[in-house]
């Protein structure tokens, strides 16, 4: 079809179409027409209630009254452990989290390991990137209790399967001629790894370790939220209290700290490039 | 004592880019390795050091077949093997120093080795190789702040390192500027003749395998077709070694280049 609309005119003149993205004319109006189809139908089991959203108004007005002015004294130490909390559950998974996934994104790198180490490597980085940190979080509050450690662990996974995944992406990418290079002067393997692996991807590891610093800090504070310590666990009883005003003091925080992180880790990351 | 005997090699299911290929050196001299591209040149020299490995054959290194080497065996071979390679193949965020140092990664154990621990005369040899290159005042600079020809300089300083026993370099000029490769072929030969070493050198150049080699094998779809002195080399050799292949005309009548 897209070749018939190619063709030479009697008169000279050629005449030229985009080609569809999905040659097939059949599959492509189908598509279209099911998705509007499930799109109708899924709309119309929401139960999207008018007078609902009506009453929910001045329920939200209540809860934004009570947030001005926020809060920052009448709870204040617990603001700032909840948020201390917090930065030491980021730093320590973050570390943690970067100098396992070395090992573990080397394994799932296919240009540097046999296929069975491999295999083991990959489903490792899979499973860990399976999980939301939130379900990660409920699982591990379950196993360990309450509490910091609970989080720790969670941020290890997730840092785990990111991190992990794009060391292997960034071994996967480097050039093999080092690599040779090294080898060829009768050196073992993991000296082959240390010598002409680990600087060619030094500068992504640092820059990946920073950004991660940065997702880690978010996923703290949200993991609190099913009891895996830090400020979520204080904004969380904030809630539960109606004492909307230390909440929104927590929410203020959050943000400012999150911004002050996000420049800063941009920052060291233009450095190490 | 270098000896290649019936050595064949496939990559994947395609035709043998060596067919049977025999060679042997004991020559404390430069022999060049001169053929088209494909033509197998690459091949030979990856296979003296395992780069890759041959399907069959013998390579015996003073006796010691090659090819049936394995790990730490093989390692320790490999250290008697110096190698420049065309693209230079330094580690490029790692120091002038750290790259030639890394010559001696086969002597010195692993966690030395990781923490630069390299014993002293490691250091002062390196040092001198570096000042015999000409590059001592680059010792703590990063060799991707250096340029081509100074790159293959700590190429072969790498290589020297390993105090080899034979050295290799493949096509070492082919990404130079005609000026610099004539001086890293000049440093190559200079050095091969101040340390007595045999050196098997892959060129595209004829001109610089006449001019430098004491020995000259042409190489043609995986088997020798020339093996002589390089006064001996005939443009009908030439032909022989490049009919057919679209190198013939350039390597009959280079162009830019001064023939000595």
């Amino acid at each position: 079809m897209s070749i018939a609309a190619n063709t030479v005119n009697s008169d000279g003149s050629f005449l030229w179409k985009r080609p569809h993205f999905i040659s097939n004319p059949l599959l492509r109006y189908g598509l279209l027409v099911f998705s509007v189809v499930y799109l109708m139908y899924a709309f119309g089991t929401l139960e999207i209630n008018f007078s609902r959203v009506m009453r929910g108004i001045p329920r939200a007005m209540q809860i934004f009254s009570g947030a001005i002015p926020p809060d920052f004294t009448s709870r204040g130490s617990l603001i700032v452990t909840g948020f201390i909390e917090s930065i030491q559950i980021t730093i320590l998974s973050t570390t943690v989290g970067v100098l396992l996934s070395i090992p573990f994104g080397f394994m799932a790198a296919r240009n540097i390991t046999i296929l069975p180490v491999y295999w083991v490597g990959r489903a490792i980085i899979i499973v860990a990137r399976s999980l939301h940190p939130v379900v990660l979080g409920v699982l591990f509050v379950k196993a360990v209790g309450f509490g910091a450690f609970a989080g720790i662990l969670t941020l290890i996974i997730y840092t785990l399967g990111f991190v992990g995944k794009l060391i292997a992406e960034a071994v996967e990418e480097i050039k093999y001629g080092q690599i040779e290079a090294i080898r060829a002067t009768g050196a073992g393997y993991f000296t082959i790894l240390i010598y002409a692996v680990f600087p060619q991807i030094m500068p992504r590891l640092i820059g990946l370790s920073m950004y991660q610093l940065d997702i880690n800090l978010r996923a703290s504070t949200v993991i609190g939220l099913v009891g895996a310590g830090g400020i979520g666990n204080t904004l969380n009883s904030a809630f539960g209290r109606y004492d909307y005003g230390t909440a929104s003091a927590i929410l203020l925080i959050m943000i400012g700290i999150i911004l002050i992180a996000e420049t800063v880790s941009g920052k060291l990351r233009r450095f190490t490039r | 004592m270098l000896e290649i005997k019936d050595l064949v090699k496939s990559y994947g299911d395609g035709q043998p880019v060596l067919k049977g290929l025999n060679f042997s050196t004991g020559d404390k001299k430069l022999t060049a390795v001169i053929g088209s591209s494909g033509a197998g040149k690459s091949t030979m020299l990856r296979c003296i050091n395992r780069l890759v490995t041959a399907d069959s054959g013998e390579i015996l290194l003073d006796g010691v077949d090659m090819l049936k080497l394995r790990g730490k065996e093989l390692q320790y071979a490999r250290r008697k093997i110096g190698m420049i390679f065309q693209a230079y193949n330094l580690v490029d965020r790692l120091t002038v120093m750290e790259n030639v140092l890394s010559g001696r990664l086969g002597y010195v154990p692993f966690l030395k080795g990781a923490l630069r621990k390299f014993p002293q005369e490691d250091i002062d040899r390196a040092y001198q190789l570096l000042k015999r290159v000409g590059l001592s005042q680059y010792v703590n600079k990063r060799s991707d702040e250096l340029s081509g020809g100074e790159r293959q300089r700590v190429g072969v300083a790498r290589a020297l390192m390993q105090n080899p026993q034979i050295l290799l370099a493949d096509e070492p000029t082919a990404s130079l500027d005609p000026k610099t490769s004539e001086r890293i072929m000049e440093l190559i030969a200079r050095l091969t003749d101040e340390l007595h070493l045999p050196v098997l050198i892959n060129l595209h150049n004829v001109a610089q395998a006449k001019h430098y080699a004491a020995r000259i094998v042409g190489l043609r779809d995986g088997v020798m077709v020339f093996d002589g002195k390089p006064d001996e080399l005939t443009d009908e050799h030439l032909e022989l070694i490049y009919t057919g292949k679209d190198e013939l005309n350039e390597q009959l009548h280079p162009e830019g280049e001064s023939e000595e």
